[in-house]
């Protein structure tokens, strides 16, 4: 092996190494991925959001409560099938202990999102903010298609 | 030879129970003997058949659900559709049709569950035509027709909404064998509904036909219905 691909090669693993353990040890942030509202037909008087949640921090991670300005009311809910029934449940919080990450996700943990104020289509934006004890995680929810 | 059964009286001191039958020759007509091999076909057959009957089980598994070996037949329904216009079994017939039972307040198993449908159906060719989707809302007091109307047809055009006022919502939920409960929310608007998750089959003769019960995918609903249709 020459020398030069040696070296390229022990750089790449040292950094990939050293970028693992960043991760794992958290970067004291809590950041949000993937935050998405499924566009409704129209006239629907409640959407979704769903996002995956990262706490980043040393700290464990509680929220609960959201809201924006394009909504009239939001809350946190959970959709569990159980006996084959399938129900919604206002759970209120979303918990991520140091380093995890929580998804809300169709059929499980989402945003429960009331009277939209404005039409919301598929490219659109808008923002929402969980309320994690002290501190605000806003994040831009792309309104996504459907179909 | 003919098997006969030693009367108690006539049991020996001594004899073992085992030995209550035993097998004794005796001389007998030709005839007699016809219909005494006559009778024990007969009742071989018979055992046969009601071995096959008690051994058979009333669903079949199929990839994304249950069958039912008998459908049932469903008594009128006297539902609304989407347009405001009477649905009941006859609209059933003459093509397989999937019920989901929800409503349209429900912002996230529904939406998802339809667009697996619309998505579904698209996978299915020419074959879709023989299929129906509706909805049936088991929510009546925010879902009018006019509302299902929007709703089922953002995700397909061919897709129905059916829904019922109550006490009839929860005679026909009982026929398709669906349970639905009201949830209170935070304010009167904000209530929300438990429902079935299953899908229903119904038959093209307007017979329950089975159940799809979750978690659903498109490709073993797929490949179900290929099957079915």
């Amino acid at each position: 092996m020459n020398p030069t691909r040696s070296i390229l090669i022990v750089t790449l693993t040292l950094g990939v190494t050293l970028g693992l353990t960043a991760c794992q040890r958290g970067d004291g942030q809590i950041t949000t991925l993937n935050a998405r509202i499924p566009a409704a037909p129209p006239g629907a008087g409640v959407m979704a959001g769903y996002l995956d949640l990262r706490n980043g921090t040393q700290q464990a991670l509680r929220c609960d409560a959201v809201s924006g300005p394009d909504f009239g009311a939001a809350e946190i809910h959970r959709t569990v099938v159980e006996d084959g029934q399938s129900r919604m449940l206002r759970e209120q919080i979303v918990e991520a202990v140091p380093g995890a990450i929580v998804s809300l996700a169709p059929g499980g943990l989402h945003l429960m999102l009331f009277r939209p104020q404005r039409e919301l289509r598929a490219g659109d934006q808008t923002v929402l903010t969980l309320r994690c004890g002290d501190t605000a995680v806003s994040a831009t929810f792309q309104i996504q298609d459907l179909h | 030879m003919k098997t006969v059964i030693i009367p108690f009286s006539r049991r020996l001191p001594g004899t073992p129970p085992e030995l209550f039958v035993t097998n004794v020759t005796a001389k007998s007509s030709p005839s007699k003997t016809i219909a005494f091999a006559f009778a024990g076909a007969l009742a071989l057959i018979g055992g046969i058949l009601a071995a096959t009957w008690f051994n058979t089980p009333a669903t079949t598994r199929v990839a994304s659900g249950t069958l039912l070996q008998q459908p049932r037949v469903l008594p009128p329904l006297s539902l609304i559709d989407e347009n405001g216009q009477p649905f009941d079994v006859d609209q059933l017939k003459n093509r397989w049709t999937l019920i989901f039972p929800g409503f349209t307040y429900c912002p996230d198993i529904c939406p998802t569950t339809l667009a697996l449908l619309k998505n579904v159906q698209g996978q299915l060719g020419p074959k879709a035509e023989k299929l129906q989707v509706a909805l049936f809302s088991v929510d009546p007091e925010r879902d009018t027709p006019e509302r299902l109307k929007e709703y089922v047809h953002y995700f397909s055009p061919s897709f129905r909404g059916v829904t019922t006022p109550e006490p009839n919502l929860k005679a026909v939920a009982q026929a398709l064998g669906v349970a639905y409960a009201k949830v209170p929310g935070a304010t009167p608007e904000t209530y929300t509904m438990d429902h079935s998750a299953a899908l229903i089959l119904i038959n093209p003769r307007g017979e329950l036909a089975g159940y799809f019960t979750g978690p659903l995918q498109a490709p073993a609903l797929v490949a179900d219905l290929q099957q079915l249709l």
